[in-house]
């Protein structure tokens, strides 16, 4: 699975992006699996009192997860999962 | 009155007449200011089917009531005038310090109208206005001419001018003010060139008068307060500009690439914010009154593409970028300089630039045609060579002057111009997002993002979280986001203040400044009329429902790659809802009831 992180969440990961190879058959798995690499930093910008951020966006293979299944989204080793804090421009 | 001047000033630059009248309270109330009233100008006094390039169009200059307030981001202005890129009504806005200068000088509106036989520019100090000339500045850059005027008029003069694109009737050359902030869109800085008018310079002693200190000040705290505390009005965009959306737009699959013909780019990292931020930021910057900061100071030290400046915003970096196949950001950032120093929109430059390497790559557009610069896409520094060739209409660049239509169509192929009423779309594929292709279809002034920001809803779950791959309801959010886009627009206020700012706040705010009661509903009812007044010119200019449409290509070419693979634009199933709830006919057209309802018979 490959797990990409955007703009301010690079800041708790250090990284763009990582392969996970550890099972996570869920979203709210993967988050927590992650929390434990990158530390609680990471566990409170994402998923403070174990509930999503509402300043956080989540995409599996480009959908956002608010129309899939939320935390529950089931997820499969050929996935990307994409972090994002929330952000505007144009 | 309160937050307006009262004042319009108007200049015949065929005759030389100065004139000072008094503003309308009646348009003001209905109207707003701004786009609004000087939309209501055009209406009133140019013919919707004039050429935009002759003396007969007129060239608006419109502060809003915020404009010189302390209200969170009311910095800024709009030019407002009949486009030459698009026929259509143009109304481009801009930040920086040159809208609030213009209030404090004295004037809600600068109207200019005729030809000046000769270069000038326009000196205005208070209630002291000349026009002088500017042979001696005529051909030179921005930053040259803003230097120049500043050093023989005032050093703290504000000064708005176009650069040689805007002389020599580039169709889509920028008013730039402040050297770095532009009017961009729709050839504003053509019609400013067609004038002989090099520039405007203004210096303000005044102030705006408020109706309601102690209610203003507290409606501004409010709003100040609230974009502080949002995630993107308080520190997202301070930290990494507009161009943080390319990651976000490439991982959901709606990132135009080469040309539109796919919508995700490998490498698009390599030219978002984040990239830009860590490598080339200076810092970052606001406009007046800004509480944002979204603006980036930035300088390149490679040699090859070595300079200063401002930008690019992700508008830029997109069309320069993955739309030209191209992940050079120093080669962008130079390009995007170099649009502020030429005065040319940035977006239509790069959408251009992209449509010429996609002809090229299809063979219709020959090595012998573009004088040996090779158009293929990637070439970062074919881009910054075209983009002094347009700047400067020589070689290829004086075709690729006209905008992608003109010279695909040239060529015999209009049908590689990603354009909707003939002006470029920007940054978003409206088959990975289907309500902004709904919104380019029906935007006032052809292809735009900020008539009505859907993707704010349909990405990036700013206010709702609608999904971005279905059509239903769409059309109820595009008329919501292109009604409040223009009352907002119409007050003087940057549209990124929604990073936090509600309706209301705008609308408290400006009963405080003004006196006149505005509600959440009245505020979005002049938003609608103005929307309407604005379609209406365009109807009396000839635009009829089948320039409401998007390149065939969106329609029935679906994305090769990416997260929206297989996805097309479904722009006919909601045109009609659209249509319905406007209070429009079958045709597009405003029925007599609704007319009747905005006060516009």
């Amino acid at each position: 699975m490959l797990i990409k992180f955007f703009a301010d969440v690079r800041k708790f990961t250090g990284r763009l992006e990582q392969e996970w190879t550890r099972p996570a058959p869920t979203l709210r798995e993967l988050v927590l699996g992650l929390a434990e690499q990158h530390g609680q930093a990471f566990l409170d910008r994402v998923l403070p009192g174990g509930k999503l951020s509402a300043t956080i966006i989540v995409l599996v293979n480009g959908q956002s997860i608010v129309h899939l299944e939320g935390l529950e989204t089931a997820l499969r080793p050929e996935d990307t999962v994409a972090f994002f804090p929330m952000i505007a421009g144009g | 009155m309160f937050g307006w001047s009262g004042t319009i000033l108007r200049v015949n630059l065929t005759t030389g007449a100065i004139r000072k009248e008094a503003t309308n309270p009646a348009d003001t109330a209905k109207f707003i200011g701004a786009r609004g009233l000087g939309t209501k100008i055009m209406v009133d006094e140019v013919d919707p089917k004039v050429d935009p390039l002759s003396p007969e169009n007129k060239l608006i200059f419109a502060p809003g009531p915020f404009s010189g307030t302390f209200a969170p981001s009311g910095g800024r202005y709009d030019v407002v005038t009949k486009g030459p890129l698009t026929g259509t009504i143009a109304a481009s806005n801009s930040g920086g310090s040159f809208g609030p200068e213009l209030k404090y000088a004295g004037y809600d509106l600068l109207i200019l109208e005729g030809k000046a036989a000769k270069p000038v520019y326009l000196w205005i100090k208070d209630d002291l206005v000349e026009i002088r000339d500017a042979s001696h500045i005529w051909g030179n850059l921005v930053p040259e001419t803003t230097e120049l005027l500043r050093a023989e008029t005032d050093e703290e003069a504000k000064v708005a001018c176009i650069g040689p694109a805007g002389e020599k009737g580039v169709l889509f050359a920028a008013i730039m003010n402040d050297m770095h902030r532009a009017a961009g869109r729709s050839g504003v800085g053509a019609v400013m060139g067609s004038k002989n008018l090099k520039a405007v310079v203004v210096v303000g002693m005044g102030a705006v008068k408020v109706a309601d200190p102690k209610g203003f000040m507290a409606a501004v705290e409010k709003a100040r307060a609230a974009v502080k505390l949002h995630p993107v009005g308080g520190a997202g965009l301070k930290a990494y500009g507009t161009d943080v959306l390319v990651n976000i737009l490439n991982e959901t699959g709606a990132l135009p690439t080469r040309n539109f013909q796919d919508a995700h780019f490998p490498t698009a990292n390599k030219v978002g914010g984040e990239s830009l931020s860590e490598k080339l930021l200076v810092r970052p910057k606001g406009c007046y009154s800004c509480v944002i900061s979204c603006g980036r100071v930035t300088k390149v030290s490679n040699p090859k593409y070595m300079g200063e400046g401002e930008g690019p915003e992700y508008e830029a970096a997109w069309c320069m970028g993955p739309d030209c196949g191209i992940d050079d950001l120093e080669a962008i950032v130079k390009t995007n300089f170099l649009c502020n120093e030429y005065g040319l929109d940035s977006i239509t430059l790069g959408a251009t630039i992209a449509c010429g390497m996609d002809l090229f790559e299809a063979g219709h557009v020959t090595l012998k045609d573009t004088g040996g610069v090779d158009m293929s896409f990637g070439n970062a520094d074919s881009l910054v060579e075209l983009t002094r060739l347009i700047g400067n209409r020589e070689g290829i660049g004086d075709k690729l002057a006209l905008g992608s239509y003109r010279f695909a169509e040239g060529y015999g192929h209009p049908e590689f111009s990603m354009t909707v009423k003939k002006q470029e779309m920007p940054a978003y594929d409206p088959r990975g997002v289907q309500g902004i292709g709904l919104e380019y279809a029906t935007s006032n002034r052809g292809g735009c993002h900020v008539r009505g920001y859907t993707i704010a809803v349909e990405v990036l779950g700013n206010g709702a979280k609608l999904d971005p791959h279905v059509t239903a309801e769409k059309p109820f959010w595009v008329k919501l986001f292109q009604d409040l886009t223009a009352a907002i627009d119409s007050t003087g206020a940057c549209l990124f203040g929604t990073f936090g700012m509600s309706g209301e706040d705008f609308a408290s705010m400006l009963t405080t400044l003004t006196g006149v009661s505005y509600t959440l509903d009245d505020y979005l009812k002049a938003g609608e009329r103005i929307w309407n007044l604005e379609r209406m010119f365009n109807l009396k200019a000839d635009f009829t429902s089948a320039d409401d449409n998007l390149p065939e290509r969106l329609l029935k070419c679906p994305i090769k790659t990416g997260p929206s693979k297989g996805e097309v634009s479904h722009l006919a199933d909601m045109l009609p809802e659209y249509y319905q709830l406007r209070g429009w006919d079958e045709h597009g057209v405003p029925t007599p009831e609704k007319i009747k309802e905005l006060a516009l018979d």
